[in-house]
């Protein structure tokens, strides 16, 4: 890959000033079709519905920087969730230490992930995909897929459906999180070890980087998160059942990816993250205001990843094709390895 | 694919574990078996994996093992055994496909819409085939040809085919005309025929893995693409006919799937890509590229096919289902794990 | 470099817009004062939801009102409640949605209520303070009693069956399995369910659990399937392992998947109300909620030229569900 770090600045600025580009597009296209489209009201539906898969996207940005990948957050998420229910309406707890409770489960199980990433050096996406049916299969077999938890508190209800301060209630939990995964990624030494990890694993061993307790760092991070998502998600829908989440670790990856960050790890950041979460949402949200049916943002969304994808490969592959033609063989080889 | 923590002895290992299996059984029998279980320790687990869980139906459920319904099992199967054995060659040439499960369902919808303008199945057949290649070549351009991280590629392939899918159709299903189930033959002989296809295209498969050099070329560039390119490989150009053959043997298996039954869901294959890839993995095919071969993936794809009827015979309840399916990928993985990690240590 | 790249995106995004709107099913906005209902499915790409919604478009046609028909690509309660919370800022006249989930969805609606929108559900009904009412096919007790006599029928009053479902997590068939099986304590005791399985809404994966399901109970004398797709499933899987007569399929679904087996003689029974009619009177009621013809207290009801129906309480009822057999499956075409 390259050599200066010049390089991959101006092309991470470039993507996400491309992916803003992007958004301003689709919010103009949008606002022309549906009038009601650019309310304030639609802004904050936007912001809520898109708070659970934003805050696992958000998790899954440090993990995809270090070469990672996680596919049991959404699992996760539903098993969280009627852990949830289960301690406030079976055992009788107050919601705050429910939720605290439900915290902890949700950092046990990155804690098995990442146990097994990191322990026994097995790839993320085989222990993820192998945790991704238990969290599911668990969530079904306590509920027996039946048990629903309903009848919340109003109190609690309120942090998912009423404002706060002019904003959704938890808009501003998203708030903290977003500012806290951004000073970690961009601003701590973590940030910095997450990328050396993500382009040489090895390297950042020889560098001195605990490789192994920042994966795990990552992975638990990850969970905690996940369960967080779950308290959020029931407190909207006002009711946790086993299926909460299901698919929701694609809408993640795609919003990381669409931001920018390199699935190979070492590349991206989570402001790139946040523009691709807002680039679906508002893409699916607006869809309705035009009338478009929903396999319309399904597949808009594929193409916009496609898209954005090549659009900052095809001119750099250009750009080393013109090249190519110019310089002689043995000067190519020597750059391009 | 993704750049996990690798082992800096992996690469060697690749290379070494298929090439030089059998050259040491001048050392005698014992030696043989446990060199063979060392290299091959992932496969020969999974096997005994496999043969617990039947000993297990042998003793507690032995009406597991009538033939007629074993037979539908394995014909049951036949579609998702063609598709691994492709998805294996991505994974080992380093790649990864995860939108088999709608080129599965596209391939499927398209064929029986063939079918029921009355094409012949011998032309219906090939144009299945054709269209999943056409698919996969999509694939393989966008990954090789623009050098695109192929999940991401393959996650929005995915989501477009398969939305796509829903939007023209609607759900609906397709009827396919009397005659084509079985491909007209009678169902025992159809059903052997389609077990048979499916063998043969494994054995073919791994045959062709471990002595052509197309086979050879698919490791090479699994183990190190740059190495590859040095030794004189096109990386770009096997990464893509990977792909293209991966998306012809969706179209086949699509085919397998069609006629054996009257009718076509549009909505079949779904979870296919995630059943394939535990499937793949768990059979010792190193998600890293470069390693593993195809009967394990065969001994993988049984053992987890085998899990839903087994739970079904022996009366666990279908809840929990998924949580022993996740459990048995872990420990398959797992044992693998504990197994390098005492060898590094 | 950027302004291609910029190029590129918002062209390849314009011309997909375009070309969604140009063949837009709902034939996009026209404004004016021409009501809007919208109406939800449970899930897309549903063979029976585009059955209802074809009777919805006839109604929509004939009382010259904009039909907006969208839902969740699969059955999500949180993407359901998405799409109403998107249709209460879009202002609609009127909801009309079938429910994936009870409790999910009544937040939503209620928010929709308070906002002066008329709701109404069908198929599957909300909380009942979430809605002003429901358009009843069958009440899940009324479903879940037919199939259990029908299947007590089929077995002569004993001996074992098993169910497919779609999945375990399914509010609604939650529901009718509880109604069979209290149905079956009370009145068939000699029957036995030995197993429940989930097909995730699949009919090959339907035909599978029905394959191991009549190799591991070598006694089951019926196959009960309670998703649509796998009642062609089932037939399938009993037609292969030759069963055909001994072991009975019986299930809910539309005819057009299952006249085959029924015809065969595989499947006996296929139990489903009209669906086309349920689509129609489902906008037929929420257009006359939202012009205020239509108010509770009231007892019968119009709708169009499928005459009067009659409402009990908050319940429009739709009639009695229909069984489909041998003999009268080709009078229906959908």
């Amino acid at each position: 890959m390259d050599t200066e770090r010049h390089g991959f600045k101006t092309l991470a600025f470039r993507h996400e000033t491309v992916l803003l580009f992007v958004l301003v597009i689709e919010w103009f296209y949008f606002h022309s079709v549906g009038p009601r489209f650019g309310t304030l009201d639609n802004s904050y539906d936007i912001l809520r519905h898109s708070i659970e898969i934003g805050l696992l996207a958000l998790a899954m940005t440090p993990i995809i920087l270090t070469g990672g990948i996680d596919l049991s957050v959404g699992s996760l998420l539903g098993l969280c969730a009627i852990t949830f229910g289960k301690l406030w309406r079976d055992a009788g707890l107050p919601i705050p230490v429910a939720a605290a409770c439900t915290l902890c489960v949700g950092a046990l199980a990155g804690g098995l992930n990442a146990s097994l990433i990191t322990w026994l050096r097995l790839p993320p996406l085989i222990v993820t995909l192998g945790t991704y049916s238990l969290f599911r299969g668990l969530a079904e077999a306590i509920t027996r897929g039946v048990d629903t938890f309903t009848n919340f508190p109003p109190s609690f209800l309120f942090l998912g459906q009423e404002r706060w301060l002019g904003l959704p209630a938890q808009a501003w939990i998203f708030l903290v999180v977003a500012v806290a995964v951004w000073l970690l990624v961009h601003r701590t030494t973590f940030g910095r070890s997450f990328r050396a990890i993500g382009f040489a694993p090895e390297g950042a061993r020889y560098a001195g980087i605990p490789v192994e307790r920042r994966l795990a760092m990552v992975y638990v991070l990850a969970g905690v998160t996940a369960a967080l998502a779950a308290i959020i998600y029931t407190a909207r829908l006002g009711q946790a059942k086993a299926d909460a989440g299901t698919g929701y670790e694609l809408f993640a990856i795609t919003a990381v990816v669409l931001g920018g960050t390199s699935i190979f790890g070492g590349v991206g950041s989570v402001h790139g993250t946040l523009l691709g979460v807002a680039a679906i949402a508002v893409l699916s949200n607006g869809l309705v205001h035009a009338r478009q049916p929903r396999e319309v943002a399904g597949m808009l969304t594929g193409v916009l990843l496609i898209l954005a994808l090549s659009g900052s490969v095809v001119p750099k592959m250009l750009a080393t094709w013109r090249t190519r033609r110019q310089i002689p063989r043995e000067i190519q080889q020597s750059n391009t390895t | 694919m993704l750049n996990e923590i690798r082992e800096p002895q992996c690469a060697q290992q690749a290379g070494a574990s298929a090439s030089d299996s059998g050259t040491r059984t001048s050392l005698g029998f014992r030696n043989f078996v446990v060199g063979f279980s060392h290299r091959h320790f992932r496969e020969v687990s999974v096997a005994a994996a496999l043969l617990v869980l039947l000993a297990a139906l042998a003793i507690f459920a032995p009406a597991f093992y009538q033939p007629q319904p074993l037979l539908s099992l394995l014909t049951r199967e036949a579609p998702t055994l063609v598709v691994a054995c492709g998805m294996a060659l991505v994974i080992i040439s380093r790649q990864i496909d995860i939108s088999v499960g709608s080129q599965f369902a596209v391939c499927s919808v398209s064929a029986g819409l063939l079918a029921a303008l009355n094409w012949p199945l011998a032309l219906v057949l090939p144009a299945s085939i054709a269209l999943g290649a056409a698919l996969g070549a999509i694939n393989g351009a966008l990954v090789a040809g623009l050098r695109l991280p192929s999940i991401v590629v393959t996650l929005a392939t995915m989501v477009t085919w398969r939305e796509a899918l829903r939007w023209l159709r609607q759900g609906e299903f397709v009827n396919l005309p009397d005659g084509a189930q079985w491909f007209g033959l009678s169902q025992v002989t159809g059903q052997i025929t389609l077990i048979v296809v499916a063998l043969t295209l494994l054995v073919a498969l791994a045959l062709a893995m471990k002595h052509l050099a197309a086979g050879r070329f698919v490791y090479a560039v699994g183990s190190d693409a740059e190495a590859a390119r040095l030794a004189g490989i096109r990386p770009q150009l096997t990464t893509f006919f990977a792909f293209v053959l991966l998306g012809a043997l969706v179209g086949l298996a699509a085919m397998m799937n069609v006629v054996q039954s009257p009718q076509v869901d549009p909505k079949s294959g779904t979870g296919l890509e995630l059943k394939v890839i535990a499937a793949v993995v768990v059979g010792g095919v190193a998600i890293s590229g470069g390693r593993g071969n195809l009967w394990g993936v065969f001994a993988g794809l049984l053992l987890l096919a085998c899990i839903s009827p087994a739970l079904t015979h022996l009366r666990v309840e279908a809840y929990w289902e998924k949580a022993i399916q996740g459990a048995i990928i872990l420990l398959a993985v797992v044992a693998d794990g504990l197994r390098s990690r005492k060898e590094r240590h | 470099m950027n302004k291609f790249l910029s190029f590129s995106i918002v062209a390849g995004l314009a011309c997909l817009l375009g070309c969604g709107k140009s063949s837009d099913a709902t034939g996009g906005s026209s404004g004016g004062k021409k009501l809007t209902i919208a109406l939800m499915p449970k899930s897309k790409g549903n063979a029976y939801f585009i059955s209802c919604k074809k009777g919805a478009d006839k109604a929509a046609a004939e009382l010259g009102i904009e039909l907006i028909f969208d839902g969740p690509t699969d059955p999500d309660p949180a993407r359901q409640n998405e799409i109403i919370e998107n249709w209460i800022t879009l202002g609609v006249d009127a909801i009309a949605a079938a429910c994936e989930n009870k409790e999910g969805i009544s937040t939503a609606l209620r928010k929709a209520k308070a906002r002066g929108i008329k709701v109404i559900t069908y198929d599957a009904d909300a909380l009942p303070d979430a809605r002003e009412f429901f358009v009843n096919q069958a009440t899940p007790e009324g479903i879940g009693h037919r199939l259990m006599d029908e299947a007590a029928r089929l077995c002569g009053n004993e001996g074992e069956f098993a169910i497919i479902t779609a999945s375990l997590t399914a509010a609604n068939m939650i529901e009718w399995q509880k109604h069979i099986e209290a149905r079956r304590a009370s009145e068939y005791p000699k029957m036995k369910m030995v197993a429940l399985r989930p097909c995730d809404d699949l009919k090959d994966k339907a035909q599978s659990e029905a394959t191991a399901l009549l190799s591991a109970n070598p006694n089951l004398k019926l196959i009960m399937a309670i998703c649509s797709p796998a009642v062609p499933g089932a037939a399938e899987a009993v037609k292969q392992a030759g069963k055909t007569g001994r072991v009975k399929v019986i299930g809910l679904g539309l005819p057009s998947e299952n006249r085959r087996y029924v015809k065969e003689g595989v499947t006996d029974s296929v139990i489903l109300w009209k669906t086309e009619d349920l689509g129609y009177l489902t906008v037929y009621a929420a257009h006359a909620l939202a012009k205020g013809e239509l108010k509770t207290g009231d007892t019968r009801f119009k709708a169009g030229s499928l005459g009067e129906f009659e409402i009990q309480g908050d319940n429009l009822l739709l009639g009695k569900p229909f069984v489909f057999t041998k003999e009268n499956i080709d009078q229906f075409d959908f």
